[in-house]
């Protein structure tokens, strides 16, 4: 089956289902139609060198993710998380092992990282990274800036007839934002910047979302209301979100839970 | 939200270290600027000096070369005298088309303001067929012609009497020149005579402007009026412009260093400060990498950072060394030994395209490693980095 385009699409009714709060809890959402691999790892290694020590972070895992998934990777600290999103993620390289993403075998010469990332994959991290001198609305619109070619996104056109600051501001609309477009990071709180990089992370459309412990820096409350947005997220858009947290209380929201020890698969 | 919008932003965020930088660069220009102009300026407006005088060779009594020609243009006291028998010797030269004698005083009117007194007679009225006299030439040996800014100052119409001013002799004012734009403007004329008479210098000169009677033969003219008479210095005018101009040459090399000093200074300060803010920024840029900036995106953010802040220097430069003109000129002159009078400094579009040219090549080159450094970072590296 064809993947269904992420993002966010659908009517106002559905743009109010996405607020925090009124999403549906847990993972009692429509089982996705059958899904396409997003993800297919083959004995995934990532071995860091510190000094003349090696350290193992990921020792040879095999790994199957499909198009529309609600991931969880947990684990304490070290387990190799984050290792795992960055390899997925396309910021950093295999060791050793396969790794093939959105169906992109990225052993394979000339394939540009980069330019997948921008056009196929949002990240969410722990500190959010906004820039201070831009305001909510540009921070958004920042990576609609990046790769040649890109003019096509920012231009309007069918798919896109408000064009991409349209599509920003109805990101941030979605994030329950409305009203903090103009306000810089310091005029935010944590869970509203948290949400601004959520929609950073969809403006391109990708269709892979991830998120490195995007609520280790909430509280409880904020932390409930990003998890559900990101639930809703995958819930009406078909968006495939993996999710790194070491926080085992979220482990049932996920439709599938991939638990880390010491760089190996349990 | 377009690249230099982002860059300018980034640049606000580091206020102070962004004014520092923009005025580092900012003075370099301003020096290159005023030095540039204040050459081109000097060399115009001596030539124009010089074509104003109406001869083509210039005789004075022996002394420095740069004195005489100081003398000349802009007049003034100079205890060096001829006799003015040589005026005839000179007139009787084959090669002499006009031969006009001169003498020259200086007085301080009330204020301190210097006025220049020039002795002159029918002769040299023959060098300047160009002026244009309200009034009339002197009728007697009592009356005096104004220039323009002469007149003006002293706020007098043909037909008013004039006092010498330290000399208390009344004169009448025979005519008050149109406005001739030369040094002419700021003298006060009198007949020969009586000047050589109210100075107590009778039977003195102390300049001989000589138009020649063919301008290709004025060496021969030089060579010859040389020949005649060792009691003086002979200078085609042509040669004092050489002169000068070779000085401020000289100059040139010395002024240059400076300016290539003051540049690579401006320059280098700039690439410290990008890297320094690189470094700084090197987890926001793998942020910038993670949401998919390529390389080339993150070489042209810090490019146009760094090319922004050289730019505003170059513009910033410029408008210090046009609000600061004045303040130049005036340090400069006093460190020359002749410059030409008026501004030298000026409002130059090619002078500030060069300018702003110039800054615009330093951002490209000071910002290229910055840039480079920037787009080498790893994001998965950067990310990690406290």
């Amino acid at each position: 089956m064809k993947d269904r385009e992420p993002g966010i699409k659908g009517s106002r009714d559905q743009v109010s289902d996405l607020n925090p709060g009124t999403v549906g809890q847990g993972p009692q959402r429509p089982t996705p139609e059958p899904l396409n691999p997003a993800v297919v790892a083959r004995g995934l290694t990532r071995v860091y060198r510190r000094g003349a020590e090696k350290i193992r972070a990921l020792k040879g895992i095999d790994l199957d993710i499909q198009c529309g998934e609600f991931v969880g990777v947990v684990g304490h600290s070290g387990a190799g998380k984050t290792t795992l999103l960055n390899l997925v993620g396309l910021m950093d390289r295999a060791t050793e092992g396969s790794l093939s993403v959105l169906g992109h075998d990225t052993a394979r010469r000339g394939v540009r990282f980069d330019a997948l990332r921008r056009k196929n994959i949002g990240f969410v991290f722990q500190e959010f990274y906004l820039m201070s001198t831009l305001t909510a609305l540009e921070n958004v619109l920042l990576p609609s800036m990046w790769g040649r070619g890109n003019e096509e996104r920012r231009t309007r056109n069918e798919e896109q007839p408000k064009g991409i600051r349209g599509r920003a501001m109805e990101l941030l609309d979605r994030v329950g934002l409305k009203q903090r477009m103009t306000h810089r990071p310091s005029e935010l709180s944590g869970g509203e910047m948290q949400r601004v990089a959520v929609a950073r992370a969809l403006v391109n459309s990708p269709r892979l979302l991830l998120a490195d412990e995007p609520t280790g820096n909430l509280d409880t409350v904020t932390r409930d209301g990003i998890f559900d947005l990101l639930l809703a997220l995958n819930r009406d858009s078909g968006l495939t979100v993996i999710v790194a947290t070491h926080d085992l209380s979220l482990e049932s929201r996920f439709t599938r839970v991939i638990r880390l020890e010491d760089g190996v698969v349990k | 939200m377009i690249w230099f919008s982002l860059a300018f932003k980034n640049l606000i965020r580091r206020k102070t270290r962004s004014i520092l930088t923009v005025l580092g660069v900012a003075i370099a220009i301003a020096v290159l600027y005023s030095l540039f102009e204040f050459q081109q300026g000097y060399q115009s407006r001596l030539k124009g000096e010089l074509g104003a005088l109406g001869a083509h060779v210039m005789v004075v009594p022996k002394g420095c070369p740069y004195e005489a020609a100081t003398i000349a243009l802009h007049g003034g006291k100079w205890p060096r005298y001829m006799d003015e028998s040589l005026l005839a010797k000179v007139k009787a030269n084959p090669g002499v088309a006009e031969a006009a004698g001169v003498i020259m005083d200086a007085v301080f009117a009330p204020g301190n303001k210097n006025v220049i007194l020039l002795g002159i007679d029918e002769d040299y009225m023959k060098l300047r067929p160009a002026w244009h006299i309200n009034g009339h030439w002197f009728d007697t040996d009592s009356s005096v012609i104004m220039g323009s800014t002469s007149a003006q100052e002293a706020g007098v119409k043909p037909g008013d009497y004039w006092v010498i001013p330290e000399k208390n002799v009344r004169l009448k004012v025979a005519g008050v020149l149109n406005r001739t734009n030369t040094q002419d403007d700021g003298f006060v004329f009198l007949p020969r005579k009586t000047l050589q008479k109210i100075s107590g210098l009778e039977g003195k000169l102390v300049i001989i402007l000589i138009k020649a009677r063919q301008v290709d033969k004025t060496d021969e003219l030089v060579a010859s009026l040389k020949a005649s008479e060792v009691d003086m210095n002979v200078f085609p005018l042509s040669e004092l412009l050489g002169t000068i101009g070779a000085l401020m040459a000289s100059t040139k090399v010395f002024v240059s260093a400076i300016i290539l000093i003051a540049v690579i200074l401006g320059g280098v300060g700039v690439l410290n400060t990008v890297l320094m803010a690189v470094f700084e920024r090197t987890r926001e840029i793998g942020m910038m990498k993670a949401m998919g900036g390529s390389r080339g995106d993150v070489f042209k953010l810090v490019w146009a950072e760094t090319i922004l802040t050289t730019v505003l220097g170059g513009v910033a430069g410029v408008v210090i060394a046009l609000v600061s003109s004045r303040l130049v000129e005036a340090l400069i002159r006093g460190m020359i030994p002749y410059a030409p009078k008026g501004s030298l400094i000026g409002f130059s579009l090619p002078t500030m395209a060069m300018c702003v040219g110039l800054s615009l090549v330093l951002g490209l080159v000071a910002g290229f490693y910055p840039a480079f450094r920037a787009a080498s970072v790893k994001p998965v590296e950067a990310i990690k980095a406290e």
